[in-house]
C-alpha cells in the first residue's frame, strides 16, 4: 500500500513538471520585461553619475519641488485628464442613454461611433494636425466658406486653443470607449427594477437617478478608472499633434518624462518622475477600486 | 496534421489518468516537450552571443539616418562592396530615433556598430563621454598626418573636441548651413535689393506683403518657431547678427543682454510678416508656404532647394534665389549643421571601418554623394564645374558654410536648446514678452549648467 502511494505521489510530482514547463516562459517574461526593470528604475532613480563614478543620492526627488518645467507639466496634465475625462463621460453617457433605446438605425450609430477608437492614436494626431492646421486646414477651411475670419484661430500656435485641441482630439478618439463600456453595462440591467418603478410612478428623471444610475455604477467605474489611467499617461496624440507646444503649453508629464530620459539622457531623473507619477495615479485607482468594492459588498 | 493536433489533444486529455500506458506517453511527451524548450533556449543564447563574437572583418555595421544623407551612403556601401568584398550592414533609423538609439548601443558598450552618423550638435555629448575612436592615430598608420587639407575648415573644426582645437573623432560626411532664401522674381517686381541686413528684410516683407495682399496672400516672411531645434535655429542668425552670445567667456549664459533682447524683439516684428500660426511652425510648415508661393523670404537649409524646382510640388519653379544670411549689427552668419561619420570606441573593426570612412569622404566619392543631393564637405567639390552647374547655389552655400557657426558646443546642448526653444517659443505666441523670455530662458540655462551631466 505505502509503495503505491509513493508511486501516486511520484507520478503527481511528473504531473507538476509539465505545468510549470507552461508556466515558465510566462514568469520569465514578467520578471525580465516587468519585476527587473521596475527595480532598476528604481536603483537608477536613486544614483546620480559624477565625475568620480555613480553616486548614491535623493537628488533626483529634490529636483521635482524645484523644476519649473515637472510642476507645469504635472498640472497641465491633470487639468488635461480632468476636463478630458468629464467631457468624455458625460457624452459618452449620453450617447449610450440614446443608443440604449428602440431608436431607429441604432446599429449603424453604434457602429460608426466606435470608429474613431480603432484607429492607431499616432494616425489621430497626424490627421487632426492636418484638419487644424491654420492656413491650410479643414477646420479653417470650412469656417471661411460660412464667412469667419479665421485670421486669429490658429490652433496648435497659441497657448490655449492648443490646450483646448489636445483635449477635443482626445474627447474624439475616445468618447467611444466610455460610450461601449457604459452601453454593456446599460444592457446589462434587468427590466424589473424599471417595471417596479413604472408602477411606483416614479418620473423620468427620478428613475434614472434611482435605478439607472445606481445599477450602472459599476460600468461607471470602470471606465472612469481605465480613461484616467490612459489620460494620466498620454503622450502619442500630444506629440504628434504639438509636440508640448507652443512654448510648453501642452506638456504633459510624460512628454517631458520622455524628454528627459531620451533627448537629455538623463535616466535617473526621468526615472524618479515617473515614480511620482506611478505613485499618483496608484492613489487614483485604489479611491476608484475601493468605490467600486463598497458598491459590490453593499 | 489536425490529427497531430487531436492526438497530442488525447494524451494532454489523459494525463488525469494515470495507467501505466498513458503514463509512459505522457513521459514521452514531457521529455519532447523538454527537448523543444531546451533547443530554443540555446537558439535564443545562440543569437545573441552572435553579436558579440563577430569579429569577422568582412563585414561592417552603420548607423544612419533614414533620408537623403543615409541614402547616399548606403549607394556607397554597395560600389565598396564590389570593390573591396568587404560587406556594408545598415541599420537605419528616422532623425527622431536615431540619436537615442546610437546613445543608449554606445552607452551599453555593445560595440553593434562600427560606423554611425551623427549630427554635429550631438557630437560633443559622445566625444566627452568618450564613445569615439581618436582617429589620428589610424591616419598615421596610413603615413597622413591629419585629416585633409581639402575639407571646410568650419566643417572639420564639429570634428574634434574640444571645438576646433582638440582631438579628432569623426570627419565630415554632409557640408549643410542655412541659407536665406527669397523671391526673385517678387523682389524685382517692387524693385527691392537682395537683402544685406535684416532690416532690409523688414522693408522688404513690409512692401512685399502689402503690395501682394490682392488675389490670395503673400506672406512677407515665413519663420518657425515650434519649441525646440526650430524656434532656435530661426532665431540663432537674427540672435547672432545683433551681437548676442549665448556664453560669455567664462561659460556663463548670457542671453537676457540688451543686444539679445533686442534679437528677439526684431524676430517678433517681423513674425508679423509671417503666417499665422508660426510659434508652432516646423520646417515642414516652412517648405510649403514657400513652395505654394504663399511666402517670400525664410532661413532654410539646402535640402529645400532642388524641390522648388520639382513641377509635382513648387508654385515657384525658378523664382527663388540663396544667398547668405543678413546681418545686422554684425556680419550675418548661419547655423551650421553638418553631418559627421564617426568610429565607436567599441566597435570591433575600427581599421576597416576607418578604410571605408576614408574611402567615403574621399572627394571622389563625395561627389557622387553630392550628386544625389547631399552637399559636400569639401573645398574642391563646391568649386567642381559640374556639381556648380547642376547646383546653381554652390557658390552661395560655400560662401555661407566657410563662415557658419556652430551651435554652442556642450554636451547639454539638447536640453540647452529645449529649454531656450520654449521660452523663444513662448514669446512668438504672445505668452510671454521679449525681456520676461530671455530673463527666464537665462535663468534655466544657469541651471542647466550648474547641474552637469
Amino acid at each position: 500500500m505505502p509503495k503505491s502511494k509513493r508511486l501516486f505521489s511520484a507520478a503527481s510530482r511528473r504531473e507538476l513538471v509539465f505545468p510549470l514547463l507552461l508556466l515558465t516562459p510566462a514568469l520569465a517574461v514578467l520578471l525580465s520585461l516587468s519585476i527587473y526593470p521596475l527595480i532598476y528604475s528604481i536603483t537608477i532613480s536613486l544614483q546620480r553619475e559624477t565625475a568620480d563614478g555613480i553616486k548614491w543620492t535623493l537628488a533626483n526627488f529634490a529636483r521635482l519641488g524645484s523644476d519649473s518645467f515637472f510642476l507645469t507639466a504635472m498640472a497641465h496634465t491633470f487639468v488635461y485628464a480632468a476636463a478630458a475625462l468629464v467631457l468624455e463621460f458625460s457624452i459618452g453617457l449620453g450617447l449610450a442613454l440614446l443608443l440604449n433605446t428602440q431608436m431607429r438605425g441604432r446599429g449603424f450609430f453604434r457602429a460608426t461611433l466606435l470608429v474613431p477608437m480603432m484607429l492607431p492614436t499616432v494616425v489621430v494626431g497626424v490627421v487632426w494636425r492636418l484638419m487644424l492646421n491654420a492656413n491650410f486646414g479643414a477646420i479653417n477651411g470650412t469656417l471661411k466658406e460660412f464667412g469667419l475670419n479665421t485670421e486669429s484661430l490658429t490652433w496648435t500656435a497659441s497657448p490655449r486653443l492648443a490646450f483646448l485641441s489636445v483635449i477635443v482630439v482626445d474627447v474624439w478618439q475616445w468618447t467611444p470607449f466610455v460610450f461601449l463600456v457604459l452601453l454593456a453595462g446599460l444592457q446589462a440591467i434587468p427590466q424589473e427594477p424599471y417595471e417596479a418603478a413604472l408602477i411606483d410612478g416614479s418620473s423620468r428623471w427620478q428613475t434614472f437617478r434611482h435605478v439607472t444610475l445606481p445599477l450602472l455604477k459599476p460600468a461607471i467605474l470602470i471606465a472612469l478608472l481605465l480613461r484616467t489611467m490612459d489620460l494620466l499617461r498620454v503622450f502619442d496624440q500630444i506629440f504628434i499633434l504639438t509636440e508640448g507646444g507652443p512654448g510648453f503649453a501642452t506638456e504633459t508629464i510624460s512628454l517631458y518624462i520622455y524628454r528627459t530620459a531620451f533627448r537629455f539622457f538623463d535616466f535617473g531623473y526621468a526615472a524618479a518622475m515617473s515614480f511620482v507619477l506611478l505613485a499618483l495615479t496608484n492613489v487614483i485607482s485604489t479611491i476608484y477600486i475601493r468605490l467600486l468594492q463598497t458598491k459590490e459588498t453593499a | 496534421m489536425l490529427r497531430r493536433l487531436t492526438n497530442i489533444h488525447w494524451y494532454l486529455s489523459c494525463s488525469g489518468k494515470r495507467h501505466l500506458n498513458s503514463k509512459n506517453r505522457l513521459m514521452q511527451i514531457n521529455r519532447a516537450y523538454l527537448t523543444v524548450a531546451v533547443f530554443l533556449v540555446l537558439v535564443v543564447l545562440v543569437s545573441s552571443c552572435r553579436t558579440g563574437q563577430q569579429s569577422n572583418s568582412k563585414q561592417l555595421t552603420l548607423a544612419v539616418n533614414s533620408g537623403v544623407e543615409g541614402e547616399a551612403l548606403k549607394q556607397a556601401a554597395l560600389d565598396y562592396e564590389k570593390q573591396t568584398g568587404v560587406h556594408i550592414q545598415f541599420a537605419e533609423f528616422p532623425y527622431t530615433n536615431l540619436f537615442e538609439k546610437e546613445l543608449i548601443d554606445l552607452n551599453a558598450h555593445t560595440g553593434a556598430y562600427d560606423l554611425i552618423m551623427l549630427d554635429d550638435p550631438w557630437f560633443p555629448r559622445f566625444a566627452t563621454k568618450q564613445f569615439l575612436t581618436d582617429l589620428s592615430p589610424l591616419l598615421q598608420k596610413r603615413g597622413q598626418t591629419g585629416p585633409d587639407a581639402d575639407f571646410v575648415n568650419t566643417s572639420l573644426a564639429l570634428c574634434r573636441n574640444p571645438y576646433q582645437t582638440g582631438a579628432l573623432y569623426a570627419l565630415p560626411y554632409v557640408g549643410n548651413s542655412q541659407l536665406f532664401f527669397y523671391r526673385k522674381d517678387l523682389f524685382a517686381k517692387y524693385s527691392l535689393k537682395e537683402p544685406l541686413t535684416w532690416d532690409d528684410v523688414l522693408a522688404a516683407a513690409k512692401t512685399i506683403q502689402e503690395k501682394e495682399s490682392e488675389g490670395g496672400k503673400t506672406y512677407g516672411y515665413v519663420m518657425r518657431a515650434a519649441q525646440g531645434n526650430a524656434a532656435v535655429a530661426d532665431f540663432m542668425p537674427i540672435f547672432w547678427a545683433f551681437g548676442g552670445e549665448m556664453f560669455d567667456t567664462a561659460g556663463k549664459p548670457t542671453v537676457n543682454t540688451p543686444e539679445g533682447i533686442a534679437a528677439l524683439k526684431f524676430m517678433l516684428e517681423l513674425g508679423k510678416y509671417s503666417p499665422p500660426g508660426y510659434a508652432s511652425f516646423n520646417a515642414d510648415d516652412v517648405g510649403a508656404h514657400l513652395l505654394q508661393g504663399s511666402a517670400a523670404m525664410s532661413i532654410n537649409w539646402p535640402a529645400w532647394i532642388s524641390s522648388f524646382s520639382d513641377a509635382t510640388k513648387s508654385k515657384v519653379i525658378g523664382k527663388m534665389a540663396f544667398t547668405t544670411l543678413p546681418g545686422a549689427t554684425k556680419t550675418g552668419q548661419a547655423e551650421i549643421g553638418n553631418w559627421l561619420i564617426a568610429i565607436p570606441k567599441d566597435s570591433r573593426n575600427a581599421e576597416a571601418a576607418m578604410d571605408f570612412l576614408l574611402w567615403a569622404t574621399s572627394a571622389e566619392q563625395m561627389k557622387l554623394s553630392a550628386q544625389r543631393g547631399n552637399p559636400p564637405t569639401r573645398k574642391s567639390l563646391f568649386q567642381d564645374k559640374e556639381l556648380v552647374s547642376k547646383f546653381p547655389s554652390y557658390p552661395a552655400q560655400f560662401k555661407s558654410l566657410e563662415s557658419a557657426r556652430p551651435r554652442p558646443r556642450t554636451p547639454q546642448w539638447n536640453e540647452i536648446e529645449n529649454a531656450f526653444g520654449i521660452y523663444l517659443s513662448k514669446a512668438n505666441s504672445g505668452e510671454l514678452s521679449p525681456e520676461e523670455a530671455m530673463n527666464q530662458a537665462n535663468a534655466e540655462i544657469e541651471k542647466i549648467i550648474q547641474r552637469g551631466q
